[in-house]
């Protein structure tokens, strides 16, 4: 279902992120479990907090709360799709035609979504927000980009269009990302053995760790997608749509190239070309026509570009980081992912599909550690900096 | 600010962004994120212990955060291994409204197509061969371009994402995480197909039957190999079981209920060498005089199939003549079509 996975968040905004009063007394009763059949942090008992009385008697309020789990479940539903959640679509789905509540349905999902699952809706910047950004800040990377991140969201330049991520603790995020050993031998003993392993091609990949995409994602095509951002990323961030196209094709990716899809997948294969379609669309990297990057006004044109390689008139492209990969994957994610991506290539992923999970996730783990580390410093070399956390 | 709750919701995150897991990964998972918490905050107090019970506990707690939103996070044994399995569900609909965020609607089609084809098998074998699992794709309404090699495709995705089973005969049988997710739709879509097993209740697509005409004892394999190992008999008609669910007497459900060869040993001509290859669908009841399954005979086509347009589909379906004889007894869906 959702994805939430590598996604953190520094500082959420104010109203979503106030650790409610009561918040610290449930830490205190959450030590005997028996106490706590009231429930908490549950989607139900938000009321709970201090209106309730108020609610029995208002009941536009129940029609609120209604909409907000509606909302929720939307939001659960559509980050499984990789889409980003777009305000029309909640107010066509949820709303209704009352959609003067938006504020009032929206913020108790939020506050629904943060208190059951500790993920939040984190509307995406506009592009010229984020190339406000990168144009002011490209030199002080790390910290000041950051900071800048932060205002650009805070300021009106909404996209009104929204991804699920986690709010919980960085440092929750980050040991959930960690590679854990008794993770990894559950999941591979919970690779199904059917009688039919033998002429079947599917081999889920495992990392092992406590959010895994593996079962969710196509990971083949998603290895391309961390390869071209990648490229973008040690390409110093942005890259000529030619010289992105020579790298592909050296990768053995020619611009008719069909790329392999998992067996999760309803087809094979899909073009390069409506790959990357597919990754505008989604927001994941974004193709702008040189020197068309500056005003923002000009986003709506650039929607509406082929993505075919620079075109008859002339025109040249370049491709940057899409708004949703900054705030969803993180410059870090992606030289990791990339770093094991290539480290599981050498070690033979295509040959041994016939063996256990089990054998397949120990092959994975030796060596395999120090060659990442190895590759990750590569990757940040090649980058011309420190890589940026999510935004 | 780190809170103890905050396991719980770390734990929902990795349950959002796995399928179906099993419960000794699920427990490992909340043991894990138990840890994640303690990491960020080594003073918090987490309840947390190994036993049975506080797991159980810790499911009943996750399930009240996520009752408002229809959710539940369920569990099952898995029919073929005895696993216990575990998925996050939606409860809202009783349509297949669970794939929809994966699937085309040609493909979701598809789907509920070859659901009714192993719901309506015959003789309790809940499965459908691969020949008439891609044949099916004509059917689909409203009627798409999908070819069978497109169709072979997404059969592949449906069981690469725990919706199906494919056996090594190339037969296609429910996974557990349709059983799972799905459960309230068969229930209601296929009444008088369901079967459910004597001993846990649940639904049962693969399992064992008491060969006792019209004794309707039920078990799956798991849940046979318990009971048996305190008793002998049927637990309905005292008959003698055998030690092994597979031994006769004992009648299969499920895929086994298909014998290799069988199609061409009770339909003679009227199979074409390729439906017997393919061990295409067993004629309707010819061995039910052993297997009383009367509860089947009332079978019939739950979604509709629009006649007219499958006329001109069937034209190669070769067994058409043996289904048309067995019309008035019992009418199957592939006769019903012409
Ligand atoms: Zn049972
Ligand atoms: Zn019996």
């Amino acid at each position: 279902m959702a994805r939430a996975s590598t996604r953190s968040q520094k500082a959420p905004a104010a109203s979503q992120s106030q650790p409610r009063a009561s918040q610290s007394q449930r830490a205190h009763r959450g030590r005997n479990e028996e106490s706590d059949d009231d429930g908490e942090g549950g989607a139900g008992d938000y009321e709970a907090d201090g209106d309730a009385g108020e609610m029995a008697v208002d009941e536009g309020e129940t029609e609120i709360k209604r909409k907000a789990n509606d909302l929720v479940r939307l939001a659960l539903f559509t980050e499984h799709k990789r889409t980003p959640l777009r305000r029309e679509e909640i107010s066509k789905k949820v709303l209704g035609p009352s959609t003067r509540a938006f504020n009032r349905v929206f913020d108790r999902a939020q506050d629904i979504l943060q208190k059951t699952f500790g993920m939040e809706l984190a509307e995406l910047p506009t592009r010229a927000g984020l190339d406000a950004d990168t144009n002011t800040v490209e030199d002080e990377l790390n910290e000041a980009r950051k900071a800048t991140g932060m205002k650009k969201k805070a300021a009106a330049t909404g996209s009104k269009t929204y991804i699920l991520r986690s709010v919980l603790h960085p440092a929750i995020i980050e040991y959930a990302a960690l590679t854990d050993e008794q993770i990894l031998e559950e999941e591979a003993a919970d690779v199904p053995s059917d009688d039919d392993n033998d002429d079947d091609d599917y081999t889920p990949q495992y990392y092992g760790s406590i959010i895994s995409w593996s079962s969710a994602d196509q990971l083949s095509s998603i290895g391309v997608l961390y390869t071209i951002l990648a490229l973008i990323l040690v390409n110093g961030r942005v890259i000529s749509d030619s010289e992105l196209r020579a790298h592909l094709k050296r990768l053995g990716l020619p611009p008719n190239g069909l790329l392999p899809l998992s067996q999760s997948s309803t087809h094979k294969t899909i073009t390069l070309e409506a790959y990357l379609a597919t990754l505008i669309r989604q927001g994941y990297i974004d193709r702008q026509q040189v020197g068309d990057n500056k005003a923002g006004g000009k986003g709506a044109k650039r929607g509406r570009v082929p993505t075919h390689a620079d075109d008859d008139s002339g025109a040249t492209y370049e491709w940057r980081w899409g708004t949703r990969a900054g705030s969803e994957i993180g410059e870090k994610a992606v030289a990791k992912f990339v770093a094991e991506f290539m480290v599981g290539d050498a070690a033979g992923d295509e040959d041994d599909e016939e063996e256990g999970g089990s054998r397949r996730g120990r092959e994975r783990r030796e060596g395999a550690e120090e060659k990442l580390v190895r590759m990750m410093k590569g990757i940040e070399r090649a980058a011309g900096g420190q890589l940026a956390e999510i935004k | 600010m780190v809170s103890s709750d905050d396991v719980q919701r770390l734990f929902l995150q990795a349950i959002l962004s796995r399928g179906i897991l099993s419960g000794k990964l699920a427990q490992t998972l909340w043991e894990k994120c138990v840890q994640a918490v303690k990491a960020a905050e080594p003073d918090i107090s987490v309840p947390y212990s190994q036993t049975k019970d506080a797991w159980d506990a810790f499911v009943v707690k996750v399930n009240k955060s996520i009752d408002n939103l229809d959710l539940e996070f369920r569990h099952l044994h898995d029919e073929t291994t005895g696993r216990e399995m575990y998925a996050l569900v939606n409860r809202k609909g009783d349509e297949i409204a669970q794939m929809a965020t994966d699937y085309t609607p040609a493909e979701i089609a598809y789907f509920k197509a070859i659901i009714e084809l192993i719901m309506l098998a015959p003789r309790e074998s809940f499965s459908v061969s691969s020949f008439a699992a891609l044949r099916e794709v004509s059917a689909i309404k409203p009627k798409t371009n999908m070819s069978k090699t497109q169709a072979e495709n997404v059969l592949g995705s449906f069981v690469a994402k725990g919706w199906l089973l494919r056996s090594k005969r190339g037969r296609y049988s429910l996974a557990t995480r349709a059983l799972l997710e799905l459960g309230p739709y068969l229930k209601s879509t296929y009444p008088d197909e369901i079967v459910e097993c004597t001993i846990c209740m649940e639904i049962m697509t693969h399992g064992v039957a008491c060969h006792t005409n019209n004794c309707k004892v039920r078990m799956h394999f798991h849940c046979f190999t318990t009971y048996r190992r305190r008793h002998k008999a049927c637990p309905t008609c005292r008959a003698d079981w055998p030690e092994s669910a597979n031994e006769k007497p004992l009648v299969p459900v499920g895929e086994a209920a298909v014998k290799d060869g069988e199609d061409a040993k009770h339909s003679g001509r009227e199979k074409s060498a390729e439906d017997s290859d393919e061990e295409d669908e067993a004629p309707m009841d010819e061995s039910q005089g052993t297997q009383p399954r009367t509860q089947r005979s009332q079978r019939t086509r739950k979604t509709k199939v629009n006649v007219d347009e499958s006329m001109d589909m069937d034209d190669d379906d070769e067994e058409e003549p043996v289904k048309k004889e067995k019309k008035s007894s019992q009418p199957s869906r592939r006769s019903s079509r012409k």
